[in-house]
């Protein structure tokens, strides 16, 4: 019995513990059930080229959306300003709220994080694919380098922005997979170069046609073009530009093309910017596009749409009075209000005037009678909307202005619009105008969206030759775009950048990032010593204190440079540093082991430490 | 035998007694002896007293007492400190020998110490118990009703909603991004389910483990501490009926007021205009009925060049940017109360029955409860129907064989209205439209001014509902030699639907031409354990327990998601027919209705198992040795490390039965120290794992729309995520003093978590924010002190009193070991630190909870318009303080200025018995030196101050120049801050009164008992410092609407 004791305990424990031997490693292996991993997924040409479509797709949220990231573009150069005057915070007292530690991506505010954090994203897609492009069993090499192009171009894509927007910066070419902190900020010029090369090997891959949202030939070499106008090889950017131009494929839209093509009201500017018609297989001037269709939700579209309407349409319903004295528009529906005799919510969307079009590219550019950019029925002026608010009609007050058109001042000169910088500004309705049956408002519906178009193809070329001082090839360029949209040439004579950057505000509102552009010309300026327009001359080390992007805003904005306040109290105001905008603190903070530079003008540019010269090896 | 029988006889006395007791009328002298168990020589010191008068006598010696001139129908009644007290009726006797009973000495309740059980007094490790059933009177209405201020150290988070749902946490918080819910455990197993689905009416009692020592049994998961609940069973022979039923009304407990229809206008809208107009003219915004008389209406009239024939209040109002339906309603004098038609009064009923008994080796308690509860916001309403079955059958003298099972159903369907819309929409606005036939989209018209708060519950058709089984099977086998086996299956299932239809009559979805939604989840989840359990006595004074346990679990969630848009020919079918849908989109990677807005991954698996031996020694009952072991296996930790070794030992010492510490006042003191280590494995499943994105994109392929899939890395990789461990050290000590009056103990505790789960910042150029990564070290110390007191024990009238109190201090003590240099006033390099994550807002040696932010320092006043526009802001904008004076705000500007968890908490409960019928209990709890945003002080809580209402706040002017709150609209310029209150507060939370009709009048009727109770929950609160709704939210929550809850209950046992 004693035995049995000492041997009966032991031997139940072993049997428990026997037992527990299904408990191997494999049990406890991580099995996932509903998600890719890596390894099992880019080992394949469908799951490498799926990291492009990655890449199309943060490209896409650029030009959507509430608050879209364009709008902070146009807002730091002289096209427009933020126009929510209800409130501190939005992006208007510039020297105030634009700071490295400030809320700067926020759709109410400003999305320059927004060009940082997805610029980064971007790039950490298209890493993903140049990573791997070895993994899958490619038929041809062929079919390899046309996925390894694509994906540099999407590479080069963000950097050219991220440059232009920021200067140095961090350059990251493989995709990270184990924690990395130690990042230091590569001289803007050497991240350049290596995107010219990048896009040099791109050029020779990528097909001159693809589908609808795909990288094209065309796209590729349109993205060159900037590069080397970046880097100050002019002659390259005329060659690449016109690589682009000669292709045999793409060439401007002159005739009357797609769904309203029968509609004799209309013309081929409006026709260019259908949302049907931008993929359509009769545009031969879409370059690159991004893809947005109503029908597809979260399959596929951007949630919500493109918002254009609610962005870049001013603040009509609101603060704009008959001379009767009673308030004159409103944003309600016919279908839910049937009295509403003149939907123009509908019609032309409801603005909250966020991105508010300066006098500049409201007025002053706007020269010729004929350009049909400016045209009735394309462009929209506040006189064009009437008065709408149907209480109007209501025999207590019996407003004789029911119905009629909108006037800023009462016959004795009195004004009658509140907050003019919200409410009072006309806008290129052919361009926002988006249909909108999703939203319970009207803000602008799906629509694709031109990343690049044949018509800034030959601006970038007059540039070129603008900067190699031939400047009638340069106005050659700037006349295609011109006779196309039925204005008057211009001369040799006319031809300075100033004329360049007018053609572009013209033809490129809303579709150019005018911010990156802007800053691009100022770097070359500074780089040549080219004397610009207004007599000045401009040097790389003085850059943020004294640049051409500065001048340029001062000059034509009717805000910044006029100490304009809105009725909030805030104040427009710009500095010469903003030519490149703050890396924000927390990256900074967060990559605790290297040194991540920030930009003049900024707090924190006192830690800096001299950029790379040499993409580091990883 | 004959004890029993004696005792029978003198019920049976008291019946009759009860009955005839006014026919005899004749006093007598009665004597007697009072014994127990333990002390059948007599216990001194027993008071007797005859009931309803001073008559009485105290025992002797040996127990004896005498009492004259009792009447025959009078009763006597025994009571002694440490003994139930006894009422025995006289009737014809003149001697009565009474047996008392010990009343279950705190010491001697039974703990359960996870995996077994013990007896307090041989607890080595900080335990705190609860017994439900003595909470009985509260109604406490969940498992957090239970352990709300009853146990020191445990905070219990507030629940404002129907459903009463509130978070737990043990000792502080010592986890950086894990979680750290404490483990619940339901009668010995792992309970993985939903505390809503427990009846709190089934609870015997709550034990939580707090050290390290104590909650080692359960190793990886216990770091966070163990709740164990224990249910009822069967107690008597015959079978025993409870119903436990209750009504009650839920009401607004603090009411935060908007501005009226006419303060909307006249202060709200015309001082908002006025600070967002900065050149305005005077008396432009003003009522122009009410102008001085200096001021023409003409005049007026021609500031924004209206025409002079105008209606002056039309214009004033349109200036005000009133809508035309709001001036019509306001020319009529029709205003909307937002107020009363968002709250209300809710019912709430709780229905519970429950039968069980003991007999012939079967012990069975089955309930059935029905729950319905309101909350005071319009539509929010909860119901659960419970059951529970436990039954345990001793099958032989060596087998017995049980189950516990419980099912549930839960319907959480509802929807409340969108209360915050309080401060959305205008009190001058329309319920209905024009033709009065459909709810008004939006109350003003205006596209901001705030959506129809019933529009969304009116126009969604939505049922959400919980099946869950809990059921655990065991088999108890008694081998030889004293050894127990058991094996327990405890098999979980939760099945759960989803479906929303929400309808294309309401604008929100009429564009896609209405959306139905299904979802359905299934949980299937085991455990197995297998417990090997000895115990042996050695001589007298040595005792071993052995306990071994071999455990294995498994968990699967299979989701499915299903969003059907555009219905053809109507949305009349709702969620009934996703076929009539044009779109039909079933989703993988997406969010859940009732899991947040974090993504998850359809079907999920994770696998964890264990090894665990415990060894408990004693000597003589006075020195206590236990010695635990714990290895743990995680699939979350699988790729590197799944497994994890967590030991611990503690030792306890009863030095009150040492000879040199015999004395009259100390009845019993032991000190216990336990030292040991716990994980923390409460992460995402697959977070150490790279996982792709997918989602659909868009390609136009020769002029048709393709769905194209996008792949992205989402989630950077961890092949090396292991545990977060915590070491904690634990001294305590446990007391009776003053004959057993004063009871209590003091725990102080010390712990260190190392390898913390964290998710790691990293720089944002990576395409990452973040990595799942083991990293850093927080300590946290602390002290708990819980006291019991008995303060007055009369027959008529007793008093007892409980407190406790607890604080706890964290720190960080090391982050990512990335140093930086350390620089003296003149640059030079002094050394080196260890850098702080300012991006998480963690620094080393400061708490997790630390504010670190802009200083407030009060309202630039008007005479100072010069220093704020230096700032780029105005008069009545908050002065933020600029530390090193260089004219700009940057983070080297932010301070430390508080900490968001309260610095100390304590509650008090007070215990009194009136008569021996009535009971009457109040119960407070205070959280104190807590500080929060208070962002209402900035005067522009909501987006479009000049479109919407607000809550009544002061606001600066020049005239009412105050430096706590900004003017209306105010600017933050370039600083980026917070305003901070201090929260602090101390509740009286819950009020409860019960009458138990007397045993008397009930056993004519063959009742048991019967009790009525009365409660007040969350009766007032006290908050010197906060005035925005209540001072407690629910956790992760916002301020707002709170109910106090009226309850009115009848317990019945047959």
């Amino acid at each position: 019995m004693k035995i049995n004791n000492k041997v009966i305990v032991p031997a139940t424990a072993l049997l428990i513990l026997t037992l527990m031997g299904s408990c191997k490693k494999a049990f406890l292996e991580p099995k996932p059930l509903s998600f890719y991993t890596p390894e099992a997924t880019f080992n394949t040409v469908d799951g490498l080229k799926s990291s492009l479509i990655a890449c199309e797709r943060n490209l896409r949220y650029e030009w959507f959306g509430d608050g879209a990231p364009i709008i902070t573009q146009n807002i730091f150069s002289e096209v427009a300003v933020e126009g929510t005057t209800d409130k501190s915070g939005p992006a208007q007292d510039l020297n105030l709220l634009i700071t490295p530690t400030a809320n700067l991506n926020s759709t109410d505010w400003n999305r320059i994080g927004w060009y940082w954090t997805e610029g980064y994203k971007g790039i950490k897609y298209a890493n993903t694919a140049i990573t791997y492009i070895d993994l899958p069993q490619w038929k041809t090499e062929e079919e390899k380098n046309v996925v390894l192009g694509a994906a540099y171009f999407h590479r080069a894509y963000r950097y050219y922005m991220l440059t232009n927007e920021f200067g140095d910066i961090p350059a990251i070419m493989k995709e990270l997979t184990t924690p990395k902190v130690d990042f230091y900020s590569v001289k803007r010029e050497v991240i350049l170069q290596k995107m010219k090369e990048d896009l040099e090997f791109a050029e020779q891959w990528v097909p001159v046609k693809a589908a609808g949202g795909e990288v094209t030939k065309g796209a590729v070499s349109h993205l060159l073009t900037k590069v080397n106008l970046a880097l100050g090889k002019f002659d390259d950017a005329i060659a690449s530009a016109t690589r682009v131009i000669d292709d045999g494929v793409h060439a401007l839209m002159t005739a009357r093309f797609g769904i309203d093509a029968g509609n004799a009201t209309k013309n081929v500017i409006w026709d260019l910017h259908r949302p049907l018609n931008k993929a359509a297989a009769a545009n031969t001037e879409a370059l690159m596009l991004v893809i947005d269709r109503d029908g597809y939700m979260n399959v596929g579209d951007f949630d919500g749409g493109g918002s254009t309407m609610r962005q870049a349409v001013p603040f009509w319903f609101s603060n704009i009075n008959t001379p009767t004295g009673n308030k004159g528009t409103t944003d309600a529906l016919k279908k839910n209000q049937s009295q509403m005799d003149f939907d123009q919510a509908t019609d032309y969307g409801r603005g909250i005037g966020r991105c508010r079009g300066t006098w500049y590219s409201t007025h002053m550019i706007w020269t010729d009678p004929n350009d049909l950019r400016h045209a009735p029925g394309n462009w929209m002026r506040m006189e064009d909307l009437v008065y709408n608010n149907y209480t109007l009609k209501d025999p207590q007050i019996n407003d004789p202005y029911y119905g009629k058109k909108l006037q800023k001042y009462n016959s004795n000169g009195g004004i009658l619009c509140t907050d003019t910088i919200r409410s009072w500004f006309d806008w290129p309705h052919y361009k926002v105008y988006i249909p909108d049956i999703q939203n319970a408002t009207p803000s602008g519906g799906h629509t694709d969206w031109y990343v690049f178009r044949l018509a800034e193809t030959y601006l970038l070329r007059a540039e070129a030759y603008y900067w190699k001082d031939q400047n009638d090839l340069a106005a050659a360029d700037i006349n295609k775009v011109r006779e196309r949209a039925g204005a008057q040439p211009i001369t040799a004579g006319d031809v300075n950048i100033g004329t360049i950057l007018d053609e572009r505000a013209r033809e490129l509102y809303y579709e150019e990032p005018r911010k990156v552009e802007l800053t691009r010309i100022a770097y070359i300026f500074a780089m040549t010593g080219k004397a610009a327009y207004n007599g000045k001359t401009y040097t790389l080390a003085n850059f943020s204190k004294d640049n051409f992007f500065y001048d340029r805003i001062m000059e034509k904005t009717e805000f910044y440079n006029k100490g304009v306040t809105t009725n909030h109290g805030d104040k427009y105001t710009i500095s010469p540093y903003h030519v490149l905008w703050p890396v924000p603190q927390l990256t900074i903070n967060n990559n605790v082991s290297g040194v991540i530079n920030q930009n003049e003008g900024y707090d924190g540019f006192q830690n800096n430490v001299p950029p790379l010269t040499e993409i580091p090896a990883e | 035998m004959m004890k029993k029988s004696l005792h029978r006889f003198l019920l049976l006395l008291c019946f009759f007694a009860g009955i005839w007791g006014n026919a005899i009328a004749q006093n007598v002298t009665v004597s007697g002896r009072v014994t127990s168990a333990e002390r059948p020589e007599g216990i001194a010191g027993v008071s007797v007293i005859v009931e309803g008068t001073t008559n009485g006598a105290t025992t002797d010696d040996q127990g004896r007492f005498k009492i004259s001139n009792v009447a025959r129908n009078a009763k006597l009644v025994f009571s002694s400190v440490g003994f139930k007290s006894q009422t025995i009726a006289v009737g014809n006797r003149t001697t009565i020998d009474i047996s008392m009973e010990t009343e279950a000495s705190s010491l001697d309740q039974v703990v359960v110490i996870g995996y077994g059980t013990t007896k307090k007094k041989d607890l080595t490790g900080a335990v705190s118990s609860v017994k439900a059933t003595q909470l009985e009177n509260e109604h406490p209405a969940s498992v957090q009703d239970i352990l709300r201020a009853n146990v020191p150290g445990l905070n219990v988070g507030f629940a404002t909603s129907a459903k009463g749902d509130a978070s737990l946490q043990v000792r502080g918080k010592n986890t950086l991004n894990a979680g750290s819910s404490p483990l619940i455990v339901m009668d010995g197993i792992i309970y993985y389910g939903a505390l809503a689905d427990i009846n709190p009416n089934d609870i015997e009692t709550v034990d939580v483990l707090k050290d390290a020592s104590s909650a080692a049994v359960y190793g990886a998961k216990a770091a966070s501490g163990v709740i164990q609940i224990t249910t009822k069973k069967g107690k008597s022979g015959k079978p025993v009926i409870n119903v436990n039923s209750s009504v009650g009304v839920a009401t607004m407990s603090v009411n935060e007021q908007v501005y009226n229809p006419d303060d909307f206008l006249n202060v709200w809208r015309r001082y908002g205009k006025y600070s967002t107009n900065i050149n305005a003219q005077p008396y432009r915004f003003d009522d122009p009925r009410t102008l001085p008389s200096g001021v023409s209406v003409e005049e007026w009239l021609t500031y924004d060049n209206s025409s002079p024939t105008a209606d002056p209040v039309t214009v004033w109002l349109t200036r005000l940017n009133v809508q035309p339906v709001e001036i019509a309603n306001y020319k009529k004098g029709q205003s909307i109360n937002w107020y009363d038609m968002m709250f209300r009064n809710g019912i709430r009923q709780d229905y519970n029955v429950s039968l069980s008994g003991k007999k012939e080796g079967i012990n069975y308690y089955w309930s059935l409860g029905y729950m319905n509860n309101q909350g005071p916001i319009k539509g929010d309403e909860f119901n659960v129907a419970r059951s529970r079955l436990n039954v345990d059958a001793k099958v032989t003298n060596f087998l017995s064989v049980g189950m516990n099972t419980q099912f549930s159903i839960r319907d959480e369907s509802s929807i409340p209205v969108d209360w915050t819309l309080i401060t959305a929409n205008s009190p001058w606005g329309s319920f209905y439209t024009d033709d009065s036939t459909k709810l008004r989209y939006i109350p003003n018209d205006e596209a901001s001014g705030g959506r129809n708060p019933f529009g969304v519950p009116t126009y969604t058709n939505r049922l959400k509902k919980y099946y869950e089984l809990n059921t655990s099977l065991y088999a108890k086998v008694s081998l030889p030699f004293g050894i127990k086996y058991q094996a327990n299956f405890t098999p979980r299932f939760e099945w759960y639907n989803y479906f929303n239809g929400e309808s294309s009559q309401w604008q929100d979805w009429a564009g896609i031409g209405g959306r139905g939604t299904r979802e359905n989840r299934n949980i299937y989840q085991w455990q197995i354990d297998n417990l090997l359990t000895w115990g042996k006595d050695f001589g007298k004074d040595h005792h071993i327990d052995v306990t071994m346990l071999a455990n294995a679990e498994k968990f699967h969630v299979w989701r499915n998601k299903v969003v059907a848009t555009g219905f053809q020919p109507s949305d009349i079918l709702s969620y009934h027919n996703l076929g009539a849908a044009t779109q039909v989109v079933a989703c993988n990677s997406c969010a859940y209705s009732d899991e947040g807005d974090a993504v998850q991954l359809g079907d999920e698996e994770s696998t964890a198992d264990a090894l665990m031996a415990r060894l408990f020694y004693s000597y003589k009952s006075r020195y206590m040795l236990t010695l635990t072991v714990r290895r743990d296996g995680y699939s979350a930790f699988g790729q590197s490390n799944p497994r994890a070794t967590f030991p611990s030992a503690a030792f306890g010492w009863v030095f009150s039965d040492e000879s040199f510490m015999q004395n009259s006042w100390l009845n019993y003191g032991k000190l216990r120290v336990s030292y040991g280590l716990n994980g923390n494995r409460d992460i995402g499943r697959y977070v150490a794992l790279a996982d792709l994105q997918t989602g659909k994109y868009l390609h136009i392929v020769n002029g048709a729309v393709t769905q194209v899939s996008q792949l992205y890395v989402n989630n950077m990789q961890n092949k090396l995520l292991k545990w977060e461990t915590t070491t904690a050290f634990n001294l305590g000590l446990d007391f009776s003093v003053f004959n057993n009056r004063l009871d209590g103990s003091i725990d102080v505790y010390k712990s260190k978590t190392n390898d913390l789960l964290v998710k790691r910042s990293l720089p944002d150029v990576t395409g990452f924010d973040l990595v799942w990564d083991n990293l850093g070290q927080v300590d946290n110390k602390g002290i708990e002190i819980a006291l019991n007191s008995k303060n007055i024990q009369h027959p008529n009238f007793t008093w007892n009193t409980s407190v406790n109190f607890s604080l706890n201090r964290n720190k960080i003590v090391h982050l990512y070991g990335a140093m930086e240099d350390v620089i003296d006033t003149n640059g030079n390099v002094i050394g080196q630190r260890e850098k702080n994550d300012k991006g998480n807002k963690w620094f080393i040696g400061q708490p997790l909870d630390v504010i670190w932010d802009q200083r407030v320092l009060g309202i630039w006043q008007s005479k100072e318009k010069a220093d704020a526009g230096k700032y780029g802001v105005y008069p009545g904008d908050f002065k933020i303080k600029d530390v090193n004076n260089d004219g700009k705000y940057t983070d080297d500007d932010r301070e430390f200025l508080g900490y968001t968890e309260p610095r100390f908490r304590w509650t008090l409960r007070n215990e009194f018995t009136f008569f021996k019928n009535f009971t009457f209990s109040f119960l407070m709890y205070s959280y104190w030196g807590q500080s929060t945003a208070f962002n209402q002080a900035k005067n522009r809580s909501n987006a479009f101050p000049d479109r919407v209402n607000s809550y009544v706040f002061p606001f600066w002017t020049e005239e009412n120049p105050i430096n706590d709150y900004a003017r209306l609209f105010s600017s933050d310029g370039s600083a980026t801050y917070s305003v901070y209150k201090k929260r602090s507060f101390i509740r009286l939370d819950n009020v409860a009164l019960a009458y138990s009709l007397p045993p008397s009048l009930l056993n004519r009727v063959h009742v048991q008992d019967l009790k009525f109770y009365f409660t007040i929950k969350n009766a007032g609160v006290y908050a010197p410092d906060w005035n925005f709704w209540d001072p407690e939210w629910a956790s992760g929550g916002s301020p707002g609407p709170t109910p106090r809850i009226y309850t009115l209950g009848i317990n019945l046992t047959l």
